[in-house]
């Protein structure tokens, strides 16, 4: 017989002496009886007279229950030492199951006939490690994605385990961070005796994930690796799940609009064949609910191939997907679906209604013209300063060379040639007289692939910008603003502090003869529309990223839609939205202020992960250049635990003694 | 549960026997008129101030002989019993005279135990019933009440019209102390040397026992007339548990716990000691009624009349 409780014989025995005395002192100590009148004690006198011939009989029935609640006392001890019939020769342990939840868990190859996936054998394997737990054995189980997510406190409640095991963790769509996880199981075991972890996965963790862990103490000083997981003196154990490695899976795919044309787009997809056989996939591109291409794909094994759909029309639906479908015979089985198919969006274009309010500039003019996602309209001032509500609905007003009385309102974005006067939307502190551009904000989307260094002109106002009110200059000349810009809440404006060459203007400047005028323009354009030719609408699941989203001030939360509907909320700090994708497909992000949406963007996810959609499982782990053996520690014990029946026992000695005193016979 | 009922702590400030206030309403006026009508046929044919008595003297109904002692007076000798037998008798004669009632009623903390209504108020409402009959009947009648002492006295009175101050009496007296019906007894005798009708009303718990009181009253040719008063759940307790048992008299206490088998030994000694002081009764020729406080107290006289005990 063993005793796995999880206090010492010492201790029990305190316990014991301590509970024995206060049992024994309970029947010394004289009960306080209630007080009752009688009229005459002498009656009571000669009845308890003729009782105490039985004395020696009643201190007997008294003992007896004295015995009785020692008895009950000393049981309910032995049963809290845990007998367990059958011999365990290992001490108690604590236990971190990390439970890989990564997106390759999905695969449903958990047996032989494809039923079951590899997370249903891996729970499966976790509360036979839980049920096995000996006496004094306490256990976490740790969820493993993108993110370490401890699901339970140390326990040894096997029941409760593995309810929150069947309940709370279910695969995600992300690779699985395990240094993170390791890290955190190590933070948790940290001063626990006997600490031990078990890492039930499918093994398909990237390479440079496997090799921060140090078994030994850590280094110190010039030779310490800050990112290392200290493992030292805990045991790692792996349990393998996993059968298959058929798996031809999208590991990339992405889609970009043309800089010059606006209109059409190219696509890029990356496919692998991840099985140790020849594969064969219909690949197919869809644009919204419209096929766009479809193809056949003959993979040989490990094959990778890159795919790039150049010049693609654009449609009305801005939402892209590729599937792989399997062709029917021999090399169309596929265990893992998760990256069969790859979300990618557009990003979105609208037609811009600008208003050009000038005295016929052929250079202005023919530099729009060319830009085809525009719907220009042409006034002149006097017809402007008429009749300024002709500016309503325009989403950009154009002012060469005038500046009116009073801005159009919002949400027109405005652009200024030479503004003048009180009414310039930016201070004005003098005139630069043959101005050379020697500085320009390369960073900012306006000045994007201009060069403007040899860029003539005999005049130009100096604006004096107060980067108080968000007012930035994007080029100056030696220490003088010439070109300056700012955000005017939802509406943006910018000013060049000269103006182009027309008829009868005595002003001169080349710069519409450069290539850099007409990509001022679009640039220009495309900043006032929230279009960033560079940003990136496609993100990998399980990682943290930084969207921008365009014009946003004053919101610090945004609410995120998943692909399933769920609404989460995510901070925002300088315009920078964190976005985390938990599960593939498409997701809307919107940031709002008092109540009002102020900025949106639709972002897609997939998995886009080599390493995740390399499914073959990995029979060993090897971790920091030791390789994990499998948990034998827990090798199930066939052990009869005895503290049911104790306490059963216990329970009816309880009942016998209730009944029998409160029938007066122990009394 | 049954809660015990029987024994209400009980302290000296909260005695509900000390209000009598209500004892003797117009209820109990009317119902003491009615036992006065109903006693007058039951004992129709008795006369004024012809009660006999055991006195031995001048009356002219013969009651017996005896021995002539040197200083009799001749004319009582029977001379044909002395020509028949040779020896002088005397002739006695039953004497005719005014009966003498003395109500004698326990007030001591005993009698204030009993739920709804403690045994001295039953006690004062059959004493002050008997006291009315014997008023109306032109007897002469006095109320004693007495504890560990005769605490007060009602003058020996004659006439019903005398009732109030019967009732008042009763309602003022001084009640309380603990039961010493020897001694009590020892001071009636002393105290009344005209014999009658000693009417003791009690529940008879006085740890020195009842045996001597009573004796006493018969060595000095009183009349005992024994009531014994009780209440149902003094008999029979509901009582369980782990209890300390407080005597209301001596402050005695006895430390139980109260088992059914215990319960039923109370019992028995309960009925053990009433039929201790009835077996004593019956030994010795004396009137003896024993009643408990369920019983109105006007069918407990109307049984006494019956019985022929109390008046004859």
């Amino acid at each position: 017989m063993s005793f796995l409780g999880p206090i010492g014989f010492g201790l029990w025995a305190y316990v014991a002496l301590g509970a024995a005395a206060l049992a024994v002192s309970a029947y010394i100590i004289k009960m306080r009886r209630r007080r009752f009148e009688v009229p005459f004690a002498r009656l009571w006198q000669r009845v308890l007279e003729q009782k105490d011939a039985n004395a020696l009989w009643k201190h007997l029935k008294r003992l007896v229950s004295l015995l009785l609640i020692l008895a009950i006392l000393g049981i309910l001890l032995f049963a809290a030492l845990d007998p367990t019939l059958g011999a365990v020769d290992r001490e108690a342990r604590s236990v971190v199951i990390l439970l890989d939840a990564s997106a390759s868990m999905k695969a449903m190859d958990g047996d032989e006939a494809g039923t079951k996936s590899r997370m249903d054998v891996a729970k499966q394997r976790a509360k036979q490690l839980i049920d096995s737990m000996g006496g004094g054995d306490v256990a976490m189980v740790m969820k493993v994605d993108g993110q370490a997510t401890p699901m339970s406190r140390f326990s040894n409640d096997g029941p409760m385990l593995d309810q929150i095991i069947d309940d709370k963790i279910a695969a995600s769509d992300t690779p699985a961070d395990l240094p993170r996880a390791l890290g955190a199981a190590a933070d948790a075991l940290r001063d626990r005796p006997h600490p031990l972890i078990v890492i039930i996965s499918d093994g398909a963790f990237p390479e440079s994930q496997l090799g921060h862990v140090e078994w030994g103490p850590p280094r110190a000083g010039a030779h310490a690796n800050l990112a290392a997981i200290d493992l030292s003196n805990i045991d790692v154990r792996y349990l393998p799940v996993g059968r298959r490695s058929d798996n031809v899976g999208i590991i990339a795919f992405n889609v970009r609009r043309y800089i010059a044309n606006k209109a059409a787009y190219e696509v890029y997809i990356e496919i692998q064949n991840f099985g140790q056989e020849p594969a064969h996939r219909q690949l197919t591109l869809y644009n919204g609910q419209t096929a766009v291409d479809t193809k056949r794909l003959d993979l040989a094994p490990g094959q990778h191939v890159r795919q790039i759909y150049p010049k693609i029309p654009g449609g009305e639906d801005n939402q892209l997907r590729a599937t792989l479908r399997p062709v029917d015979g021999p090399g169309g089985t596929d265990s893992f679906a998760l990256d069969d198919t790859a979300y990618a969006l557009l990003p979105a274009r609208k037609k811009q209604k600008v208003l050009m309010v000038t005295s016929d500039n052929l250079f202005l003019e023919g530099a729009l013209l060319v830009y085809d996602n525009i719907d220009p309209l042409k006034v002149s001032p006097a017809e402007y300063a008429a009749k300024p509500s002709i500016a309503d609905g325009m989403d950009v007003v154009i002012f060469d060379d005038y500046t009116p009385d009073a801005l159009p309102p919002p949400p027109a974005s405005l652009l200024f040639f030479h503004p003048t006067g009180e009414h310039s939307p930016f201070a004005i502190r003098g005139m630069a007289q043959t101005p050379h551009i020697t500085e320009i904000d390369e960073g900012h989307p306006v000045m994007r692939w201009v060069t403007m260094s040899d860029v003539y002109m005999d005049k130009s106002e100096v604006f004096a910008p107060d980067p108080k009110k968000g007012e930035s200059t994007l080029a100056r000349s030696v220490t003088d603003p010439i070109i300056v810009a700012k955000r005017d809440g939802r509406r943006k404006i910018l000013a060049f502090g000269f103006s182009l060459p027309a008829n009868g203007r005595d002003s001169a400047t080349d710069l519409p003869m450069r290539v850099a005028f007409p990509m001022l323009l679009v640039n220009t354009l495309d900043w006032f529309a929230g279009d960033q030719a560079d940003l990136l609408t496609t993100y990998a699941t399980g990682q943290r990223e930084r969207v921008p989203l365009d014009g946003v001030v004053g919101a610090t939360e945004a609410e995120v839609k998943g692909p399933d509907g769920t609404i989460t909320h995510t901070p925002v700090l300088d315009g920078l939205a964190t976005f985390y994708g938990q599960k593939v497909g498409y997701y809307d992000l919107t940031a709002k202020a008092n109540g009002k949406a102020i900025a949106s963007i639709s972002l897609a996810a997939n998995l886009a992960s080599a390493s995740e959609s390399d499914i073959a499982p990995s029979s060993s782990l090897t971790l920091g250049g030791k390789q994990l053996e499998a948990p034998d520690a827990f090798a199930i014990t066939h052990s009869q635990k005895l503290w049911i029946y104790l306490l059963l026992l216990a329970t009816g000695l309880i009942v016998m003694e209730w009944v029998t005193y409160h029938r007066r016979i122990t009394v | 549960m049954a809660a015990p009922a029987t024994f209400v702590p009980i302290t000296r400030a909260a005695n509900p026997a000390r209000d009598r206030s209500g004892l003797f309403d117009e209820k109990f006026l009317k119902t003491l008129e009615h036992l006065h009508m109903v006693s007058r046929k039951v004992f129709s044919g008795n006369l004024r101030a012809e009660r006999r008595t055991r006195k031995v003297g001048s009356g002219i109904e013969f009651a017996d002989h005896r021995t002539y002692s040197r200083g009799d007076d001749f004319r009582y000798i029977d001379w044909n019993l002395y020509g028949r037998l040779d020896k002088l008798l005397l002739r006695l004669f039953e004497e005719e005279e005014d009966l003498h009632i003395y109500i004698l009623i326990d007030v001591s903390d005993s009698m204030a135990i009993g739920s709804p209504l403690p045994k001295l108020h039953y006690a004062m409402q059959v004493g002050a019933a008997l006291t009315y009959v014997g008023l109306a009947n032109l007897d002469r009648v006095s109320i004693i009440p007495f504890g560990d002492r005769l605490t007060d006295r009602l003058p020996l009175s004659r006439g019903k019209n005398r009732i109030f101050r019967v009732f008042d009496f009763l309602q003022k007296c001084p009640i309380g102390g603990k039961t010493e019906l020897a001694e009590c007894m020892k001071d009636f005798v002393t105290q009344n040397k005209r014999r009658g009708l000693a009417v003791v009303i009690s529940d008879f718990y006085d740890p020195q026992g009842f045996e001597q009181g009573i004796n006493t009253l018969r060595y000095y040719k009183f009349e005992p007339f024994v009531l014994q008063v009780y209440d149902v759940r003094e008999a029979s307790p509901k009582l369980h548990g782990d209890l300390a048992l407080v005597d209301c008299e001596t402050g005695e206490t006895k430390e139980v716990t109260v088992s059914r088998s215990l319960l039923e030994a109370y019992e028995r000694e309960h009925a053990k000691y009433c039929k201790e002081l009835e077996s004593y009764c019956t030994k010795y020729a004396l009137p003896f009624f024993r009643t408990h406080t369920s019983i109105p107290f006007d069918e407990l006289v109307l049984k006494i009349f019956r019985s022929g005990g109390f008046l004859r």
